[in-house]
């Protein structure tokens, strides 16, 4: 849930997806879901030469399960925010 | 040959030693008697981790101490805490006498 | 009665203790990074900072035996989510 909500936070900023088969997608994140399935708007592919068939396409639906790397907008991580987060989850779970 | 009686078994009065406890009990019995201990664990990958298992959860996540990284055998890294992943773990073998 | 000297109870602990701290994490595809741990979840989903990512391209044509890493690619990120499925090991910084 924790990621989930870092995510929420971050809609509308720009991230750089990479996927397990290499092909790394840049775009504005429309929406997340609790698997971590992610919309994205405005893609561009990095390496539009290794991937023709992707240049036509404007958004995408990426599942979650086939995410290796998201790249985040650093200015927008609260880090510090982050590890309270973090903590505060561990001892809920160590509760349960 | 003109012996014919063979030699009697040891000490017939005692009972025999109880047998260890590697070769009894739940494979539950057997990880909870591993922490603490030397052991190796390999995972799926054929990579061996060598340490002392400082703890375990019920998802085979591991922690340990100690641990030496060895790929086909020769040593390739070495750390001084680790944790592995349950889904990576093949199996968790005592090095060391239980 | 502590099962070990550090006194972890749970292997998730050692990350626990490892925030905020640079961690070396060992993924799948042969594949490592290092980075400023700041969350992470009990799937093993991760946010790390200051990450540089090594990637290790191995000669298939070598023997078997002396299959080694013949080069390195190495990058580096700002500020990324790693997801935990790719994940086999993580070790924090030597606390000795």
């Amino acid at each position: 849930m924790l990621i989930f909500s870092v995510f929420k936070t971050l809609t509308d900023q720009r991230v750089t997806v990479e996927l397990k088969n290499d092909l790394c997608i840049t775009g504005v994140l429309k929406s997340v879901d609790q698997f971590l399935n992610i919309r994205l708007d405005a893609i561009k592919v990095l390496d539009e030469a290794r991937h023709p068939h992707m240049m036509a396409i404007k958004n995408c639906f990426i599942r979650g399960s086939v995410v290796r790397y998201v790249q985040l907008p650093a200015e927008h991580v609260d880090t510090q925010l982050l590890e309270d987060a973090t903590r505060r989850e561990a001892a809920n779970q160590a509760k349960r | 040959m003109d012996e014919t009686t063979p030699p009697p078994p040891p000490n017939e009065a005692s009972p025999p030693p109880p047998p260890p406890i590697t070769t009894s009990g739940s494979p539950t019995d057997f990880l909870k008697g591993v922490v603490g201990k030397r052991v190796i664990v390999r995972l799926t990958s054929g990579v061996d981790y060598r340490g002392v298992l400082s703890c375990l959860d019920g998802y085979m996540n591991i922690a340990l101490e100690q641990t030496e990284e060895h790929v086909n055998g020769t040593l390739t890294n070495r750390y001084g805490d680790a944790f592995v992943r349950g889904n990576n773990v093949l199996y968790i073998s005592a090095a060391e006498a239980l | 009665m502590d099962p070990s000297s550090t006194g972890i109870q749970e292997p998730f602990d050692l990350i626990r203790l490892s925030l905020s701290e640079r961690v070396y994490v060992k993924l799948r595809g042969d594949r490592e990074v290092t980075g400023i741990l700041h969350a992470y979840d009990g799937h093993m989903n991760l946010i790390l900072s200051d990450v540089e990512e090594t990637i290790m391209i191995v000669d298939v044509d070598a023997p078997l035996e002396e299959r080694r890493a013949v080069k390195m690619a190495k990058r580096k990120m700002e500020m990324l989510f790693v997801r935990g499925d790719g994940v086999i090991l993580v070790s924090p910084p030597s606390r000795t």
